[in-house]
């Protein structure tokens, strides 16, 4: 297991960016009654998700995450040495998102710019990436910005996906900084089992030809029958990965590094549903009130949803205390990351809407 | 292992649905309650009371509790 620890990193705020437009849960077009989707919300503790309209992309919202940030920091955007980007759903197939949001930054030619290709547990893992970048010294500020416009690949008649996702995008900025608390990291990979979560086509195994793009615009249109989809969520699979990873994820995390778990203010974990949330806090036994949830008002925003739940739901706390955090991100792959870090007054600013 | 405990435990999950319609040969997906949370609720139960990891295949296989028992028993 890839267990590793950084020093002299510290984080220093946290934004993030919807749309205003939302989708209700309790008026989607395919539930029988109004009893059925209410049953379907209190599972998933989801009431409704920002839905980004298609003039706007993943790039857009996290720009304008960045710049509040960036202002609300104070920070100079020369003092900028890293920009790093993680999203599925990138402006562009062969040019990284990292490129298009350094532009609309108008950052300097001294900002390196990096790239991460990950789903939700991303934001975990690029964190750990650029963390790791840091604490050699010799990068001193880096934002890591983080997000999807995740719904636009999926089935609108899927019961089981489109009162799931929301979108989201937010920015994370590190600091070097000396003798800043530890931070811990351990990931893993379930490669095998990745078929669970795999959108087929438009990549180079299965370019978009005629019959590829065809079953895609239908699939997205909600035109395919169920059985006519193969690419689709397996639900019950992440579910059962969830619940037993996670759990064994923090656990190790905590042993390796001598956690003590009761120490810990905030589990902050991937926003996949309630279910899943309140299944791993019971495997962990962990009171439900240490498990911040952002989930009625904006569903699973992939690799968004641990930094956005910082940001609203404990971001006043924040922003006025110190507080040690274990957050663990899961899913794509299939793979988890986890990690252990410590937060003092960070920047939280209100979730901005677009 | 037992299988009217495991009867008694699945039953259990569902809050609308009357005990005696639970039985050895009840097809489950047929019940009016049963929905793709259930099933993740029935995951979690026989991971919680078994320690067997159920995946889709194993509930979209299955059809009455018996076979569901079955395949958790020859995991145990």
């Amino acid at each position: 297991m890839a267990f590793f620890k950084v020093d002299n990193v510290a984080v220093k705020g946290i934004a993030a960016c919807v749309s205003k437009n939302t989708e209700e849960n309790l008026s989607l077009p395919f539930y029988s009654s109004l009893e059925e989707a209410q049953k379907m919300i209190s599972a998933t503790g989801i009431e409704r998700r920002h839905i980004t309209p298609k003039n706007l992309t993943a790039s857009d919202l996290g720009f304008k995450a960045t710049e509040k940030l960036l202002d609300s920091l104070g920070w100079e955007k020369s003092s900028v040495d890293l920009l790093a980007v993680c999203t599925q759903n990138p402006d562009y197939i062969n040019h990284p998102d990292s490129f298009v949001i350094h532009d609309k930054l108008a950052l300097g030619e001294n900002t390196m710019c990096l790239d991460f290709f990950h789903g939700c547990p991303g934001w975990v893992t690029s964190l750990s990436s650029v963390c790791s970048m840091i604490q050699g010294g010799m990068i001193k500020r880096a934002i890591l910005i983080s997000g999807d416009t995740v719904t636009r690949d999926n089935d609108p008649s899927n019961k089981e996906t489109r009162p799931l996702f929301g979108e989201a995008v937010t920015a994370t900025a590190l600091e070097f900084q000396e003798n800043a608390p530890k931070m811990f990291f351990t990931s893993g990979t379930l490669s095998s089992e990745g078929k669970a979560l795999i959108l087929k086509n438009g990549g180079y195994k299965n370019p978009y030809n005629f019959e590829t793009l065809k079953y895609d615009l239908d699939r997205k249109a909600g035109k395919l029958s169920a059985a006519d989809v193969d690419d689709k969520m397996d639900s019950m699979d992440v579910f059962s990965f969830a619940i037993s990873k996670v759990p064994k994820a923090v656990k190790k995390l905590c042993a390796e590094f001598a956690v003590n778990i009761e120490n810990i203010d905030f589990f902050t974990f991937h926003q996949a549903n309630k279910l899943i949330l309140e299944n791993i806090a019971k495997r962990l036994k962990i009171s439900i009130d240490k498990v911040p949830m952002s989930l009625k008002n904006y569903g699973n925003t992939t690799s968004a949803s641990i930094p956005l739940t910082l940001v609203s739901e404990c971001g006043k706390i924040l922003s006025n205390s110190h507080k040690r955090h274990i957050v663990c991100g899961f899913g794509t792959g299939l793979s988890w990351g986890a990690a252990y870090f410590e937060t003092e007054n960070i920047v939280c600013p209100d979730v901005v809407e677009i | 292992m037992d299988i009217n405990e495991f009867i008694d435990k699945f039953a259990e999950i569902f809050d609308d649905t009357d005990r005696n319609e639970f039985q050895a040969n009840t097809k489950f997906k047929e019940l009016d309650e049963w929905s793709s949370i259930m099933a993740l609720n029935v995951i979690a139960m026989v991971d919680d009371e078994y320690d067997v990891l159920l995946k889709g295949d194993d509930i979209r296989g299955t059809e009455t509790i018996s076979q569901l028992f079955d395949i958790v028993k020859s995991r145990k």
